[in-house]
């Protein structure tokens, strides 16, 4: 059976009379890599802080490798590794220096070799100070402190934001590195759906506060449809087609987002609305999630959720 | 070594300030001393006022050659706390990097720890030796004909601790998490009341028992805020 290592259970949290997060349920298995995405102000951030014990939940809890967060020990610390959203790192400090610093609370489990290789990989000056680094290196810089504990547990705020393409991707392949050694998980919020679609196994996605999809990225991917339909007059007054999303007509043509419908339910009524053709089209993990994510008619992903 | 690690950050996060608090007042201290020396209470002159008079302590320290570095020691001290609270909570806060900290294998007792470690050092290795450096100065330059009341002496380290007092009150408003206008200004306005307190009293214990209440209370005040604080 696979071990969960980060549980939440009804998760709220307010910020004065601002609802940010709503009744957040989560379990992340371990190994998996998952993104977890939203738009700006979904929640990602305060949900990853709650998680962490850096911030306090109005109601509900989580947990991490079996520790609750708002109890965690240094010892279980440990075994988390974090980077933080801006890879916010003391700008004084040089990547020698900041090295050092950290080493020494991890002092079994810092892996100096894999360090020195994650900044040759970079090309990082060591001697220079985090202020006079760029923001794609200071994220590399992060990473590299991230890793080098070897962490059971690597969560990352919005790594990529801010980064060039180049850099996004040699970030990615540094973020692979760990992904390599077995059971290792990884949960990286991210509004980058190219990244979270390279990398991750397992898609958590999050609107206003809400959990609105927490399966494998397969699932996502094969859930969400656009389905084009042609017909000969007008198009219908009405849809009424299950797992309905959105619904944009022109003169004699219809374009449907769908989610969780099969393709013989389209098939069949398309034909039943007389149709003259219909199609269904290719859609990104952006688009998918864009479209998903869209007001006003907010569907869950899946039945089970609803129930 | 964690514990090691956070308090070397902290100091050399601190050094600056202390290189400037102790450079200032050892030559406005220095400058001071010599500028007496040479007009005002040398050996002689204070010779001529003890010859045939009854000196009280208030004299003594009226016509002290340390009169006009006391105040500066104070001040400096005062300076040198609020600059250490600003960089050590502030900054830390401005530049977002709480969650970096908080977030390693040490509890957040260590870290406050290592904070009011640091402060502390730097204001007793930085004003405390210079203070000493004074001190002995004056007493080269023959600025004084009989020993100082030790009170004197004693003083200069009660506006050293006042340091600390400034240090915890900026520490305390900058880690409240309430508007200006209610509870947030407490930290600085009681330690305020403090510094203003210890000159209302007539003897030095008293005023040390004054700094040591509000040490403890804003001490735990600090502590309770920084546990429960969100980052």
């Amino acid at each position: 059976m696979t071990e969960t290592v980060l549980e939440t259970e009804g998760l709220k949290k307010y910020y004065g009379s601002t609802l940010a997060l709503d009744h957040l349920n989560l379990q992340i298995p371990q190994g998996c890599i998952c993104g977890f995405v939203g738009r700006n102000g979904a929640g990602k951030t305060t949900a990853i802080k709650l998680m962490l014990g850096l911030l306090r939940p109005t109601a509900g809890s989580s947990r991490l490798l079996g520790c609750d967060s708002q109890q965690l020990k240094p010892a279980i610390r440990q075994r988390i590794g974090y980077v933080t959203e801006g890879h916010r790192l003391f700008r004084w400090m040089s990547i020698n220096e900041l090295e050092k610093f950290q080493r020494a609370f991890f002092p079994k489990q810092w892996d100096d070799k894999f360090f020195a290789d994650m900044i040759e990989y970079f090309g990082l000056p060591r001697k220079r100070k985090i202020k006079h680094l760029s923001n794609g290196e200071r994220a590399q810089v992060s990473l590299a402190l991230a890793l080098a504990p070897n962490p059971e547990l690597l969560i990352m705020d919005d790594p990529t934001l801010g980064l060039d393409t180049a850099i996004r991707r040699q970030f990615l392949e540094g973020m692979i590195e760990l992904i390599m050694r077995e059971g290792r998980t990884v949960l990286f919020s991210s509004h980058i759906l190219g990244d979270v679609e390279r990398v991750s196994d397992r898609i958590v996605v999050i609107d206003k506060g809400v959990l609105r999809a927490n399966c494998s990225l397969e699932e996502f991917r094969a859930a969400i449809k656009k389905v084009v339909l042609s017909f000969a007059d007008s198009t219908p007054a009405e849809v009424d087609i299950d797992g309905l999303l959105h619904c944009r007509s022109s003169e004699k043509e219809l374009e449907l987002i769908l989610v969780g419908t099969a393709d013989e339910q389209i098939a069949e009524w398309a034909k039943s609305n007389r149709a003259q053709k219909h199609q269904i089209a290719q859609m990104n993990l952006e688009d998918q999630f864009i479209e998903y994510t869209a007001p006003p008619n907010h569907r869950r992903l899946f039945r089970w959720e609803e129930k | 070594m964690r514990f090691s690690a956070l308090l070397k950050k902290e100091l050399r996060e601190s050094l600056p300030w202390m290189l400037l608090a102790a450079i200032i007042l050892l030559a406005i201290g220095g400058f001071l001393l010599r500028v007496q020396a040479y007009y005002g209470l040398s050996s002689r002159s204070y010779s001529s006022l003890l010859a045939g008079n009854e000196v009280d302590s208030y004299q003594l320290i009226r016509y002290s050659p340390l009169k006009f570095t006391g105040p500066w020691l104070l001040v400096t001290s005062i300076g040198l706390g609020l600059a250490l609270g600003v960089r050590h909570f502030w900054i830390t806060l401005f530049t977002k990097t709480w969650a970096f900290l908080i977030h390693r294998s040490v509890s957040r007792q260590t870290i406050l720890g290592a904070k009011l470690a640091a402060a502390t050092l730097a204001l007793v290795v930085s004003l405390g030796a210079v203070w000493i450096g004074l001190y002995s100065y004056a007493g080269r330059l023959e600025l004084f004909t009989v020993p100082p009341p030790a009170g004197f002496f004693i003083e200069g380290w009660l506006f050293i601790v006042l340091g600390l007092v400034v240090y915890l009150g900026t520490a305390l408003t900058a880690l409240s998490t309430a508007r200006w206008y209610t509870t947030k200004i407490f930290g600085l306005a009681f330690a305020t009341v403090v510094v203003c307190m210890i000159f209302l009293q007539w003897r030095i214990s008293w005023a040390f028992a004054v700094v040591i209440i509000g040490i403890v209370i804003l001490l735990s005040q600090i502590i309770e805020t920084f546990l429960n604080r969100e980052f």
